[in-house]
């Protein structure tokens, strides 16, 4: 971190820390803590995460055809294999395997080959999802955090390893007050009764893009004064508003870490299923709780990154009396 | 999401070092001739690297090309390599000497595209005018703008945001010091918040 001598509240965070939390790499709590209260530092990662926000987008939206599909042993298949890159990489490659095996994946990358699962096994514990054929689901209570991999209980009584990545989307919601800490930047939904809002569901830290619920009107602003009972919610014009919260509180934390899941918490997992029985996530979402019944029914509009976000945003935002 | 309600704070993400582990399994089994394992390394990597290229080339085909050549020399070369960095770092780097032959070879005139000089060392400037573009900009308008920088700031940008790589992995991959990352990093936001700027005065 930097020394600032204009500011007392120096050091400023440097530009490795700046980048490392726009990348969504973990920062230091002293760095986080001046974060929450330097105003510089906070327009400073907010212009990085702006700049990161538009690269992941574009890497997103770039490949949103090229994901690759299933992973599968590599298969003949009767598509047309399309002259140019396609043949010259077979003569290149020397090897019939090889080629086989970066042809199918880039084949899957484009869309032009579609390869099947074939381990067997590997399938019991994953469901579809509606609306995106490359995508599979899991959903169970959480055993074991081993670093970033996940081990989920089905209701079956199966045990499914879950492994993330630094681009799953990790995010959780329940009852989880204890996130509402004072600096942060929250979104709260519920309703207003004499200047003073009962809370539905508080968003903590950046919201997911698109669900709002029916009736309410999201108000954002950062936390002061928090405690059991409620906190003040400060604008950015500088209104403080009371926001009064309960045991029905939902919390949404959007943007959760692998280490920050409780064991025990019903996880739902939406990604894809590896040779290996594994499930590769795109989204981890620790909800209140599993609906009754042998799976969570999930779909999506498509396999963009915005529909899996919506998705996971509906269930998230969706309390457990409603589930 | 050009949400002003974000959340800086909050480090929303961990590296992983399980998969560090498993692609250094899944490396083994490739140089063994595993076909599975190769096809899951390259679920595991493509897409990032395939999203990487192409922010470089910009043009798909080639970017397909590129993944495909570089996908070719894991399957390949898997038994070379050492751990020494991350496999997705590994497998970055490969696909940036890719393209940089394949550049070299067919696009004379874009061999400045990952020259490492370029650029490198350019100052960047303190917040300013063009910042204030950058602080009123949508994710939309910036998304965009990244994809009129110079092929060396997309890399660079990419690389640091996009691949999931820490600063030293993004320097062993550029090849250049982490100091050097940094003013590149700093020198991409600058012309990003120029380009914006002018796409603001032009409305």
């Amino acid at each position: 971190m930097n020394a600032d001598p204009t500011d007392t509240r120096y050091p400023h965070l440097d530009l490795e820390d700046l980048i490392a939390g726009a990348a969504g790499q973990p920062i230091g709590d002293r760095a986080r803590e001046h974060l929450a209260s330097c105003e510089h530092c906070q327009r400073e990662a907010n212009r990085w995460n702006l700049v990161a926000d538009g690269v992941r987008d574009l890497a997103a939206a770039a490949p949103q055809t090229a994901q690759p599909a299933q992973p599968a042993r590599p298969r003949r298949t009767r598509q047309r294999v399309p002259a140019g890159p396609w043949r010259r990489a077979l003569l290149v490659a020397g090897s019939a395997a090889a080629a086989l095996v970066l042809l199918v994946g880039v084949g899957e990358a484009t869309g032009l080959v579609h390869v099947h699962l074939s381990g067997p096994g590997t399938q019991t514990a994953f469901t579809a999802v509606t609306g995106c054929s490359q995508l599979v689901q899991a959903d169970g209570t959480l055993e074991q955090v081993n670093g970033s991999s996940l081990v989920i209980k089905t209701a079956s009584g199966q045990s499914v390893t879950v492994t993330t990545t630094a681009t799953t989307f990790v995010s959780m919601s329940g009852a989880l007050l204890g996130d509402i800490t004072d600096g942060a930047s929250v979104m709260v939904r519920g309703s207003s009764s004499g200047g003073v809002i009962k809370a539905a569901i508080v968003t903590v830290g950046q919201p997911f893009s698109a669900v709002n619920p029916a009736g309410f009107v999201p108000v954002t602003g950062t936390v002061s004064d928090a405690s059991t009972a409620g906190f003040t919610l400060v604008t950015s014009s500088g209104t403080r508003i009371p926001v009064a919260t309960s045991g029905d509180t939902l919390v949404v934390v959007p943007h959760a870490s692998p280490g920050q899941l409780q064991i025990g918490a019903a996880i739902f997992a939406l990604g894809h299923a590896g040779p290996d029985g594994a499930l590769s996530a795109t989204a981890v979402a620790a909800i209140s709780q599993l609906p009754s019944g042998p799976h969570l029914g999930v779909s999506v509009k498509d396999c963009s990154p915005s529909s899996i976000d919506e998705a996971v945003a509906a269930i998230s935002a969706t309390p457990a009396s409603a589930s | 999401m050009s949400d002003p309600h974000r959340d800086v704070g909050a480090a929303t993400f961990t590296a992983s070092h399980d998969s560090a582990r498993d692609d250094a399994g899944l490396l083994r089994r490739i140089s063994q001739g595993d076909e599975d394992a190769m096809a899951w390394f390259y679920r595991e990597h493509g897409r990032v690297v395939f999203a990487q290229v192409l922010l470089v080339v910009g043009e798909r085909a080639l970017a397909e090309e590129i993944v495909q050549d570089a996908m070719l020399a894991v399957w390949r070369g898997a038994g070379s390599f050492r751990g020494e960095s991350s496999a997705r770092s590994w497998v970055i780097a490969i696909a940036r000497r890719q393209t940089r032959d394949r550049l070299r070879g067919h696009r004379g005139q874009r061999l400045r595209v990952v020259d490492d000089a370029f650029l490198a060392d350019q100052p960047g400037s303190g917040p300013g005018p063009e910042v204030m573009a950058l602080d009123r900009a949508e994710l939309a308008d910036v998304r965009g703008a990244i994809g009129e920088l110079a092929p060396a700031h997309r890399e660079v940008l990419g690389l640091a945001f996009g691949s999931g790589l820490s600063l030293p992995e993004v320097a062993g991959v550029l090849e250049i010091p982490v100091s050097t990352v940094k003013s590149r990093l700093t020198a991409a936001r600058t012309a990003l918040n120029r380009i914006l700027n002018e796409k603001g005065q032009n409305r």
